[in-house]
């Protein structure tokens, strides 16, 4: 069995575990392209080499980050999403002539 | 001792069928039925000892999450366990477990005294403080004894031998594939380890747990024997 240190809970089984996708930062929702936007939203770069991914201890429902060596399938850390996301991030709805 | 049945009572536990299958015996626990004995009652909390389960679905608890929860259980006097994944008695009886920075399950005692939860409920919200109520959505068995941790690692990935996982610690972790939360909270000196879980999967759960503890001789007892272990020294 694989093992995953969380960091709310320490080393457990990785049947513990759900990976969520890879970390990227999010663009302004309403200043970028609809592109760029879909991109973030939908696609992954699939790099072979270090990558930051989003996990979650589902008996927890903590959702964390690690740093992971997709080549070597090496996790290098786990850290805290509260690392990156220092404040709460509130969504403002855009007038009708930001989405073209 | 009350004759009626749980089927008849304004609250029973999922538990029930299994309960009436074991020939339980039940009394009242404020407006629910609980079971006080399936055999013995002399000779219960002696098994319990040894390696038990008792079902405690029916005893009150609750939970309050959000960035403003630590803060606001602490102005409504509960004393706050000093990091994540601890829990700490209060004076009242009721136990309080910190499941993360800002997620909180408190649980009565087990004569199911709610003086706490109730004031808690009862409380406005504050801003950044959400209200979990957990009696409905999270079942509650205790496993007792000396031989529970030996039950356990042949279901939960978590060393719970009582060397390893002191008293008052908390895993939030998998048994039986099932996902729950473990609080080592002894009952007199003996070895006490409360499961809240998932309420749909109970009877798998406690199924599960009686089928683990069929090698050690593990039964299931009622709320009278978990009560004369807490009164024990």
């Amino acid at each position: 069995m694989k093992l995953l240190t969380c960091p709310l809970n320490g080393q457990r089984n990785i049947s513990e575990f759900t990976y969520g996708g890879e970390y990227h930062p999010m663009p302004n929702p309403n200043s970028t392209s609809p592109r760029k936007w879909a991109e973030y939203v939908f696609f992954h770069d699939n790099e072979a080499g270090v990558v930051i991914e989003w996990w979650c201890h589902t008996a927890s429902s903590f959702w964390f980050l690690a740093e992971r060596n997709t080549v070597t399938d090496t996790v290098i850390r786990t850290f805290e999403a509260s690392e990156i996301f220092k404040r709460r991030i509130d969504f403002v709805e855009p007038t009708s002539g930001d989405i073209t | 001792m009350s004759e009626q049945k749980p089927d008849q009572a304004l609250r029973r536990s999922p538990l029930y069928r299994r309960h009436l299958q074991l020939n339980a015996r039940f009394e009242e626990l404020g407006d629910a039925l609980v079971v006080s004995a399936y055999g013995d009652t002399g000779m219960e909390p002696r098994l319990g000892v040894s390696l038990a389960v008792a079902d405690l679905c029916c005893l009150p608890r609750t939970g309050f999450k959000g960035p403003g929860a630590p803060d606001w259980a602490a102005d409504q006097g509960v004393e706050l366990p000093s990091a994540p994944n601890t829990a700490l008695a209060q004076a009242d009886g009721s136990l309080v477990a910190k499941l993360s920075h800002q997620e909180l399950l408190i649980c009565s005692d087990m004569q199911g005294h709610s003086g706490l939860i109730d004031r808690l409920n009862h409380q406005a919200p504050a801003p950044g403080v959400y209200s979990l109520p957990r009696a409905d959505s999270h079942s509650w068995l205790a496993v007792t004894g000396l031989l529970a941790a030996e039950m356990f690692s042949k279901i939960c990935g978590v060393d719970l031998r009582t060397h390893k996982f002191a008293q008052g610690q908390v895993a939030q972790t998998s048994i039986a594939k099932i996902n729950g939360v473990i609080v080592r909270h002894d009952l007199g000196a003996t070895p006490c380890f409360h499961i809240f879980s998932d309420i749909a999967s109970t009877e798998f759960l406690w199924d599960c747990l009686l089928d683990a503890m069929e090698e050690h001789l593990g039964v299931a007892i009622g709320v009278a024997a978990i009560r004369s272990l807490a009164a024990t020294e």
